[in-house]
C-alpha cells in the first residue's frame, strides 16, 4: 500500500477481521470486505473523513451488520478450533520448554485440559475484544505483559500443586525434546500469524518468553530459593518495564523522525 | 433510528442497483454519486452490507482490479438478473410513490378545505 491508514482506521480493520474470524466467517469473504473497506477508508481519509463517518455510531454494531450478510463457514471453523488449540498448547509449553521442564503425568493432563479450556475463553476474549482495541496504544504491551505474568503465575502455582500431589510423570522431556518443542511452538506462532494476518501471535510469545528465558540463565541453586524467586520476579518486572519504555521511546522517535 | 433513516434503509438496495446499472463503479464512487443525488445515507459504510447482499443474490458481478493509488479495488457491474430486479424495483417504487403521494395529498386537500 502506498499510503498508510490512520491508527484508528487500522485498528478498526484489525478488530473487524478478528471479529469476523471469531464468528466463523469465510476467510475469502473476510479478505474481500476488509480490502474493500480499507480502500474506502483510504479515500475517505484523503478527504478528511474518519472511521465514524463510515461505521456510523457504533463500530461493533456495524461489524455485526457486515457479519449478518456472511454465512457460517463450518469447514473453516472446524479448522480454526484445532489451530486455536495448537496455539494455546504452544503458549503453555513455551515457558516450560525454554526452562527445560516439560513433563507429563495423568493428573497433569487433566489439569492441563481444564486449563486449555479455561484459557481458550480467556485468550479468545483478549484476542477478539481487548487487544485489537489497544493495538496502537502503550496499554497493548502493559496488558500483554500482565496477561503473561498472570497466566505464567497460575501455571507455576498449578505445577507446584501438582508436585505436592506426587503424581508420577510418565513422560519427561529430554533437553533435545524441550528444544524441539520450542521450535514447534515458534512454527505454530508464525503459522497462526500468517493465518490471522496479524502480529499478535508473534508479539505476545516474545513477551511470554522473557520470564522463562531469565530463569534459564539463572543457576539452579539460586532458582530454588524463595527469596531469589521473589527477587527474580521483581527484576523481571523491572526488565519488562525497561523494555516497554525502550519500545515507547523508539516509537516516539520514529514518529518524530 | 429516525423515520427518515428507516425509509432510506429500504430504498438503498434499489438505489445502489440503479447506480451500478448506469455503469461499472466501486464503493466510494457510489457514496459520491449518492451525495450528488442528495440521497443522504445513514453512514457511508451502510452501503457495504447491501452490496454484499446484491452480490449474494447475483444481481451484480464484481471484479478486483488495481486502483490508481495502490490497493485493490472492487468494481461492480449489473447482471441480467439485476436488470430484472431493477425493473421490478422501479415499478414497485412508482406504485408506492403514487399511493403515498395520493395519501399525503388527500390530507393536504382536506386541510386546505377545513381552513376555508
Amino acid at each position: 500500500m502506498n499510503k498508510m491508514l490512520s491508527q484508528k482506521s487500522e485498528q478498526f480493520i484489525i478488530e473487524l477481521r478478528m471479529y469476523l474470524t471469531s464468528k466463523g466467517k469465510n476467510d475469502q469473504q473476510i479478505n474481500d470486505i476488509v480490502e474493500e473497506l480499507s480502500d474506502h477508508l483510504h479515500e475517505a481519509e484523503a478527504e478528511g473523513k474518519s472511521v465514524e463517518d463510515i461505521t456510523g455510531g457504533s463500530p461493533r454494531a456495524y461489524m455485526k451488520t457486515i457479519g449478518n450478510e456472511m454465512g457460517f463457514d463450518f469447514r473453516q471453523f472446524a479448522g480454526l478450533v484445532p489451530m486455536m488449540t495448537f496455539l494455546l498448547l504452544a503458549y503453555f509449553s513455551l515457558g516450560p520448554a525454554i526452562e527445560g521442564t516439560i513433563s507429563l503425568s495423568k493428573t497433569g493432563l487433566w489439569i492441563g485440559l481444564g486449563m486449555v479450556i479455561l484459557s481458550f475463553i480467556i485468550y479468545g476474549f483478549f484476542l477478539v475484544n481487548i487487544l485489537p482495541k489497544l493495538y496502537h496504544s502503550k496499554s497493548f504491551y502493559v496488558v500483554g505483559i500482565a496477561l503473561q505474568l498472570v497466566m505464567t503465575g497460575v501455571f507455576v502455582v498449578i505445577l507446584l500443586l501438582e508436585l505436592k500431589l506426587d503424581t508420577e510423570p510418565f513422560f519427561v522431556a529430554t533437553p533435545m525434546q524441550n528444544n524441539l518443542i520450542i521450535i514447534a511452538d515458534i512454527i505454530i506462532f508464525i503459522a497462526a500469524a500468517i493465518y490471522t494476518k496479524t502480529w499478535f501471535t508473534i508479539i505476545l510469545p516474545i513477551f511470554m518468553a522473557l520470564g522463562p528465558l531469565a530463569t534459564r540463565v539463572i543457576p539452579e541453586s539460586i532458582n530454588k530459593n524463595p527469596t531469589y524467586i521473589a527477587m527474580t520476579i521483581a527484576i523481571l518486572i523491572i526488565v519488562s518495564i525497561g523494555i516497554l519504555v525502550f519500545i515507547i521511546q523508539k516509537g516516539k522517535r520514529k514518529k518524530n523522525g | 433510528m429516525s423515520t427518515s433513516s428507516q425509509m432510506l434503509k429500504g430504498l438503498l438496495d434499489g438505489s445502489l442497483l440503479a447506480l451500478i446499472a448506469k455503469g461499472e463503479t466501486y464503493g466510494y464512487e457510489m457514496i459520491e454519486k449518492l451525495q450528488q443525488h442528495k440521497f443522504a445515507v445513514v453512514s457511508e459504510g451502510s452501503i457495504y452490507p447491501v452490496l454484499m447482499r446484491l452480490q449474494k443474490n447475483n444481481f451484480v458481478s464484481t471484479e478486483l482490479r488495481k486502483s490508481p493509488n495502490g490497493p485493490k479495488r472492487k468494481y461492480y457491474t449489473i447482471t441480467a438478473e439485476g436488470e430484472k430486479e431493477l425493473q421490478l424495483f422501479k415499478e414497485q417504487w412508482q406504485h408506492l410513490s403514487f399511493g403515498m403521494n395520493s395519501i399525503l395529498g388527500e390530507r393536504d386537500e382536506q386541510n386546505a378545505k377545513s381552513k376555508i
